[in-house]
């Protein structure tokens, strides 16, 4: 390494330090080099704003408002470590509940499943592939509680019964259980969270307005490389377990959330 | 035999705080939890041995209470204790640096024993990495006991620290290198921590065994 020159190009050198990694080198596919990033996607798993901090929130979707959410999170250490726990009990009861609807199913239903578009993959290799790491299941929870949590996807739930939701137009839940990788997953949410806006509350507008204005802001061709991630279930809808509970506890894991676990429900 | 007392290192403290201690230990349920919490976080804060030590009994009442009745009541008031004294760290800080670094190290103990699940508390991981942060800028880093700490701390918890968080890990380090190499005033005591802690880490977190040898070996003329 060649010897550090005097003190004005260190001093300058250290106030463009200072200032840290590019908030968005993380998502870039070269490095300053011009080489490929590896993407660690499992290294950064936990990474993430949410639940350990660090890469930003590059699934923030592109409105000046910003989501209106029904309640923020709670500030002292004590309830969040709470709250972190009882996600993760979510988790584990989706995740045992997953495997059971996947592999649990009639050889009938698997052949419907497997000709209505997926992207090849058999249902009972999916019980197999699925994505088990707990810490990159905490995230995708986090990620998709923060959309849930809005008015806007209050409005579409009860606007938008499940049986007129049409693939495309409708926004739908990523399904957390699938394999994707980190930049896949992070675009199925933004692309999620901002069809959702259509159903903000009244200052968003007319829903027709606002979806095609939203769908002009993406790039065409994010928008087809995540309509091939999104194989179409046509999954028999299990009847929720538990009853809503439509209290105004105000936890990062909404109790409204919990009941609907079933991937397959926007 | 009753070999709780040596485990969790409370002979500090007076006869009957231990007595309190001990019972908490086998029934949390029946002990004003919080009152525990405090005598514990107190003396963290005061007594540089306790508070390397502190994790372990901490988390024996944690599991103890859950065990017992599915309870959080201490852990939680053990957390907002932390979260209290981190709002107020500058203040400390500027009071009295064996506390700061008391408290830091006490945090990091923390961080270290209380899992769940196997996996460090989320609340902790930013604020953990806020303190490392904080004893690696320039004016702490004239302080070998700062400095000090500061490496003891990534030799604990360093590598767990950057499994969950890569990148504040690669910005702290960023910190460090060019406090080792721009910081004036720096003694060599503390120039030595910095060169160790940077190839432990560059080493997968472990030293190379002739790195080993360098760092830690008697000197013989």
């Amino acid at each position: 390494m060649s010897h550090r020159s005097g003190a004005p190009r260190t001093e300058s050198r250290r106030s463009f330090r200072s200032s840290g990694p590019s908030r968005w080198s993380q998502s870039r596919k070269r490095g300053i080099d011009g080489n490929l990033r590896s993407h660690s996607d499992d290294d950064d798993a936990a990474a993430d704003e949410g639940l350990y901090g660090g890469r930003q929130s590059s699934f923030r979707t592109p409105e000046s408002a910003g989501p209106v959410a029904r309640c923020a999170r709670r500030p002292d250490w004590g309830s969040q470590v709470e709250d972190e726990e009882e996600m993760r009990k979510d988790v584990h009861r989706d995740m045992q509940r997953y495997r059971r609807r996947i592999l649990g199913s009639e050889p009938g239903q698997r052949e419907r499943r497997a000709s209505s578009g997926s992207s090849g993959s058999c249902d009972s290799r999916e019980g197999e592939t699925m994505e088990t790491d707990e810490a990159v299941l905490m995230r995708r929870q986090k990620q998709i509680s923060y959309g849930k949590n809005t008015l806007a996807y209050d409005r579409y739930i009860k606007e938008v019964p499940k049986h007129l939701r049409q693939p495309g137009v409708h926004p739908k839940t990523p399904n957390k259980f699938r394999k994707y990788s980190r930049r896949s997953w992070d675009q199925q949410i933004k692309l999620w969270r901002v069809k959702l806006h259509a159903w903000d509350p009244p200052a968003g507008g007319n829903q027709e307005n606002s979806l095609s204005d939203n769908i002009e802001e993406l790039d065409l061709e994010d928008m087809v490389d995540i309509e091939l991630d999104f194989p179409t279930l046509a999954d028999p809808q299990d009847a929720p377990s538990s009853s809503v509970v439509e209290d105004q506890d105000c936890s990062a894991t909404p109790v409204k959330v919990q009941k609907t676990e079933d991937p397959s429900v926007a | 035999m009753e070999n709780s007392s040596e485990d969790y290192r409370i002979q500090s403290f007076d006869v009957d705080t231990q007595k309190l201690l001990k019972t908490a230990l086998k029934d949390p349920s029946s002990v004003d939890l919080e009152k525990v919490s405090n005598i514990l976080v107190d003396q963290s804060l005061k007594d540089p041995f306790f508070s390397k030590e502190a994790g372990r009994i901490c988390y024996t009442i944690v599991q103890g209470e859950a065990k017992q009745n599915n309870g959080t009541v201490f852990r939680k008031h053990l957390l907002n204790r932390l979260q209290q004294e981190f709002k107020e760290r500058e203040e400390t800080r500027k009071r009295s640096l064996q506390e700061w670094v008391c408290y830091v190290t006490f945090i990091c103990n923390i961080f270290d024993y209380l899992k769940v699940n196997n996996m460090p508390l989320g609340a902790l991981v930013l604020p953990v990495y806020d303190c490392l942060m904080r004893l690696a800028q320039p004016d702490a880093l004239l302080n070998e006991e700062e400095v000090d700490c500061l490496v003891q701390q990534l030799h604990r918890i360093g590598e767990q620290l950057e499994k969950v968080n890569s990148q504040r890990m690669d910005e702290l380090f960023f910190l460090l290198r060019d406090g080792f190499l721009l910081q004036e005033g720096l003694t060599s005591m503390a120039r030595l921590l910095l060169l160790e802690i940077l190839e432990f880490r560059a080493g997968g977190w472990m030293l190379s065994s002739t790195a080993h040898k360098y760092y830690y070996s008697e000197i013989t003329d």
